[in-house]
């Protein structure tokens, strides 16, 4: 089963990252992935993500976006995960700002496993207590620890 | 008594699979619109819309048939006749064929009666 804790390092959480512009949030992403994994063109990377949002948004309300992309630039599935300083106002379902943003990124040839993935990401994500969790979190350990919890929880 | 549950895939096939249903000895049964969760998802709920290439050739429709079946010889009388039709169950995609026992059941018109 594809997890997402085995797939989110550490040091690919961002706590209280400044950026306001999605497409900046994004290749902030992009660059903490590329320290943690090779990344063939990052640019790439961000333009794949960026032209997923073109086709609609991945904001799933509550304050919540899981920017996604199939994209060969990487061998596996791989997520970083942001919590913004400030909401930044976005195309969401509900109205409301966004402050929690997973992007996720997966080569095309494995389209199934990054499926499951984005699914599971959506249902932690819709989850209230998981939510708190992510925006009390104090430290990037703290937050990784959240995450796995509302894995565990499904 | 049975509930045969048939998810036909291939809509096209229907009319052939309904005769084949005839033949088999059902000659009653409700047919449901239905639509698979792939298309769903990837035209309906827009997280997935990234997904409409990877489901491409699915059928984004199919059709539910649900008969109340006497015994387990009318279902495999249903299967031997239907599985050639439509391409084979085992195949992928050809749809899906299951029974579910039926305890009790009211409200069923008496064979010789049924169209």
């Amino acid at each position: 089963m594809e997890g997402i804790c085995n797939r989110l390092a550490p040091r690919c959480v961002l706590l209280d990252v400044q950026e306001q512009d999605l497409k900046q949030i994004i290749r902030t992403m992009v660059t903490a992935l590329t320290a943690e994994v090779p990344v063939s063109d990052p640019d790439r990377l961000v333009r794949e993500v960026m032209a997923r949002e073109q086709l609609s948004s991945t904001c799933i309300g509550n304050g919540c976006a899981i920017p996604h992309a199939h994209s060969d630039t990487v061998h596996t599935s791989l997520i970083v995960a942001a919590r913004l300083a400030t909401a930044v106002t976005l195309d969401t379902p509900d109205g409301l700002p966004v402050s929690l943003v997973f992007l996720l990124v997966g080569p095309a040839r494995r389209a199934m496993a990054h499926l499951k993935l984005l699914s599971k990401l959506a249902r932690i994500l819709h989850d209230e207590e998981s939510r708190k969790s992510l925006r009390a979190a104090t430290s990037a350990d703290e937050f990784l620890g959240a995450i796995c919890k509302g894995e565990m929880n499904g | 008594m049975k509930l045969l549950v048939f998810v036909l895939n291939n809509e096209e096939f229907l009319e052939e699979v309904l005769e084949a249903y005839v033949e088999a000895g059902v000659t009653g049964a409700t047919i449901l619109d239905s639509e698979g969760m792939g298309r769903f998802l990837a035209y309906e709920v827009p997280l997935f819309a990234a997904f409409k290439e990877f489901m491409k050739g699915n059928k984004p429709y199919n059709k539910t048939i649900l008969s109340v079946v006497k015994d387990m010889q009318t279902v495999d009388r249903v299967r031997k006749l239907v599985d050639p039709l439509i391409g084979g169950l085992d195949n992928g995609g050809t749809g899906i064929m299951f029974t579910v026992p039926v305890d009790w059941v009211s409200g069923l018109v008496p064979e010789e009666e049924e169209v």
